[in-house]
């Protein structure tokens, strides 16, 4: 079952890169990062699942030796890589917002006054 | 660890990072009142250096690492689960230079940024840029490095952006953020598969289980780190962005990214390489590592033959100073890692004084365009001084600091020939000759901006108020006395920071308890003694002596000229030909024409590089994309 959460992450991470590569749109460069922000985070959570565990949620008194849950750390890690996922891209929108008042167009390929 | 005896200085390394990012929020109370923000952000940057400073006797000289629990999570059963704040004679060595390169862009920019017209927020970002530069250096916790590498990513980002009126500006931003956002993936997806074999994130924990153990997930794990770390240092595939980035940056913030943000990365592949995964030892990662870096090393330098503008120009060079460092750290002994450090250093403060020099101009001038430069000696005599100690330091001129450094590079990579790796000679000869074109790439800077025929647009430039001139002559000041006494140098600062970085095994202890790393090292045999040797004699005094010497002979020379009116050639003889003869108003000499010869000959080459640095996102995202999938492959091909 994860190695299908595997493979979706990667996927997601190859589709990401290919859209930065590819696109010559500023606005798909930057929906390209955010899916391979995704791909990122469904691979750290998946990471720290475990089969058949509960959620990792508990009192100090309920915790008992031999319980089962998924483990929590990735899933904290995940919610920081989410936040900054989020600021990656409202910071690299405004930028664009930016160019397209500076240069007229979101072509990347018109978009090059420094270069060589 | 005796937790009695350094109960105050325990909680030092954590009050510089949080005493900058509290100043950061400060300096956004204090609104519109200007001088109020300045003094915030100066106390924040003088506090963080002192409190690095007092810290110099117990790490460095002592040999003791300083390890801090956040909120006094200590580790239960041999498991660091609390986020640790660890600091050896490494990190204190570059904490060190990052709180000096800081503070002094910080003075400076109280008067340069004055030129700009949005500066309310200019502190608030530059405070939370050294914030997390300063807690990478000393964090003790993997994801804890990822998230302080993110918000230096942005504020640098921002800082990038800043200037309104910099028409280069949001462009370069874009960029420096698109191809940044790959560097950054990749770390935290190498963390993630860190976490997946160790189940921890606190360095000294990993290194104590993961080297010596290698398949193919710590394998991905070391290549994507790597890949990681090596986009924040902007090594070769990604140095385009590094150009566009401080082209656009203000100087003062120029120096940060410069001197102060590559350091981050080659921080963090010296803990991945020689901590986390100790595979330093293996031929492959260091063949790779100094492969990397003479790419970077070479293809930067004749980038730079290529530039117009002088602030590019300068990032080229660092990005191809960057590559002597990684070089020298790539060669894995004792002598190839102080010569890396002790050129981190150099680089930060003859990096950081070019760029203030650079920005001197741009203050007095309002161009930094070479073409449109010339004869600025007579009018800035000050800046021009500091601009030639800075280039003197960065070409390995004795008996300057980048001599030294230098030296002790191609001590290292001959050692490493002699010692029957005979590829490493030519490591040797690209070191050379890429010095000699910093040199050559130097005179003609010198030239064109400094010398040469007067612009008579420029005429009543004078040099810049004492506000700015103050941090440069302490980074000149510094950049004469760490050339003067590489003794000590290597004593009381290079010494320990290379015997720690060889030191893994006390690093793991100091954090975990003693004896950790033996119980759970896989492999004993990694643990080596540091050997730290010299070969050859280095007297810079003497040298210094032959300097002052040679440049009285040239100043009689020319005074004893002077009167002679008579000279060989036409001041414009030059241009003559296109003229007819008939005098021309103004004709520069430009740092184009200086080499033209060479260049000429090497039009092919140079033409090649200008053409495919292309300034296109996407072109820069598949070469960063195609550099990350060549280490990886590599990386699973020979481990």
């Amino acid at each position: 079952m994860m190695l299908a959460n595997y493979i979706g992450a990667i996927a997601l991470i190859v589709i990401g890169f290919y859209a930065m590569i590819s696109k010559r749109d500023i606005i798909k460069i930057v929906v390209g990062m955010g899916i391979v922000d995704y791909g990122l985070n469904l691979m750290i959570v998946s990471i720290g699942f475990n089969e058949g565990g509960t959620a990792p949620i508990f009192t100090f008194g309920e915790l008992v030796s031999g319980m089962y849950f998924v483990d929590p750390v990735p899933q904290a890690l995940t919610l920081t890589s989410i936040v900054i996922g989020a600021c990656v891209t409202a910071m690299a929108l405004a930028l664009c917002v930016r160019i397209y008042k500076e240069y007229g167009t979101l072509d990347t390929h018109e978009i090059r006054r420094l270069h060589g | 660890m005796s937790y009695n005896v350094y109960n105050v200085y325990m909680h030092f390394p954590v009050l510089a990072i949080m005493t900058l990012f509290v100043g950061a929020f400060c300096v956004t109370l204090a609104g519109k009142h200007e001088k109020v923000r300045n003094v915030i952000a100066g106390c924040a940057v003088l506090i963080s250096f002192t409190l690095l400073a007092l810290l110099v006797k117990p790490v460095m000289i002592d040999g003791n690492i300083i390890t801090y629990w956040m909120g006094n999570w200590e580790p239960v059963e041999g498991y660091a689960i609390g986020i640790a704040i660890e600091v050896d004679a490494l990190s204190l060595f570059f904490g060190l230079l990052i709180t000096i390169a800081v503070a002094c862009s910080c003075f400076y920019s109280y008067q340069y940024m004055k030129q700009d017209d949005a500066r309310g927020s200019y502190f608030t970002l530059y405070l939370m840029l050294s914030g997390g530069v300063l807690g990478i250096v000393l964090s003790g916790d993997l994801f804890n490095i990822y998230v302080m590498l993110e918000v230096m990513t942005f504020a640098a980002v921002g800082l990038t952006a800043f200037r309104t009126w910099n028409p280069n500006a949001r462009e370069a931003a874009f960029k420096y953020l698109v191809v940044g956002s790959i560097g950054s993936t990749c770390a935290l997806l190498g963390t993630a598969l860190v976490y997946a074999q160790c189940h921890t994130l606190n360095l000294a924990q990993i290194s104590a289980i993961l080297p010596g153990n290698l398949n193919p997930t710590t394998i991905l794990a070391f290549a994507l780190l790597f890949a990681g770390f090596g986009c924040k240092s902007f090594m070769f595939p990604f140095h385009p962005i590094a150009a566009d980035a401080h082209g656009a940056a203000p100087s003062s913030v120029s120096v940060l990214i410069s001197g102060v943000f590559t350091k981050t990365g080659v921080y963090g592949i010296i803990r991945v390489c020689y901590f986390l995964f100790r595979s330093m030892g293996l031929t492959s990662v260091q063949t790779m590592l100094v492969f990397i870096g003479c790419l970077s090393m070479f293809v930067c330098v004749t980038m730079a033959l290529n530039q117009h503008d002088f602030k590019r120009l300068l990032a080229f060079h660092s990005i191809s100073q960057i590559g002597y460092i990684l070089t020298s750290l790539g060669l894995c002994t004792a002598l190839g890692i102080a010569g890396g450090l002790y050129h981190a250093i150099n680089h930060t403060l003859f990096k950081g004084l070019l760029f203030l020099t650079a920005g001197s101009v741009l203050y007095a001038t309002g161009t930094t365009y070479l073409e449109k430069l010339g004869g600025l000696a007579r009018k800035m005599p000050q800046t021009t001084a500091l601009f030639l100690i800075g280039a003197f330091s960065i070409s390995g001129i004795p008996p300057f600091n980048g001599f030294y450094s230098k030296w002790i590079i191609y001590q290292a990579t001959f050692e490493k020939a002699a010692g029957g790796s005979i590829g490493y000679a030519l490591v040797t000869v690209v070191c050379v000759v890429t010095s000699v074109l910093t040199l050559a790439s130097f005179i003609k800077v010198g030239h064109s901006v400094f010398f040469g025929q007067a612009n008579p647009e420029l005429g009543n430039v004078k040099d810049p108020p004492l506000g700015m001139r103050v941090p440069m002559w302490i980074l000149a000041t510094l950049c004469v006395l760490t050339g003067l006494f590489p003794d000590l140098m290597l004593r009381y600062i290079i010494g320990p920071a290379t015997a720690a970085v060889l030191n893994s095994v006390g690093y793991i202890d100091a954090a975990m308890g003693a004896g950790y790393a033996e119980a759970h090292l896989a492999d004993p045999s990694l643990l080596a003694a540091p050997q730290l040797i010299s070969i050859g004699a280095w007297q810079p005094a003497s040298w210094l002596v032959l300097f002052v010497i040679v440049l009285l002979a040239v100043f009689l020379c020319s005074l004893l000229s002077r009167g002679n009116s008579a000279r060989g050639l036409e001041s414009d003889a030059k241009h003559a030909v296109f003229f007819g003869g008939e005098r021309a108003e103004y004709s520069h000499i430009s740092g184009g024409d200086l080499f033209w010869g060479f260049k000429h000959n090497l039009r092919g080459y140079l033409g090649f590089m200008s053409r495919v640095h292309t300034g296109v996102t996407n072109d820069y995202v598949l070469w960063g994309v195609t550099a990350t999938a060549v280490i990886i492959a590599y990386c699973f091909v020979t481990m």
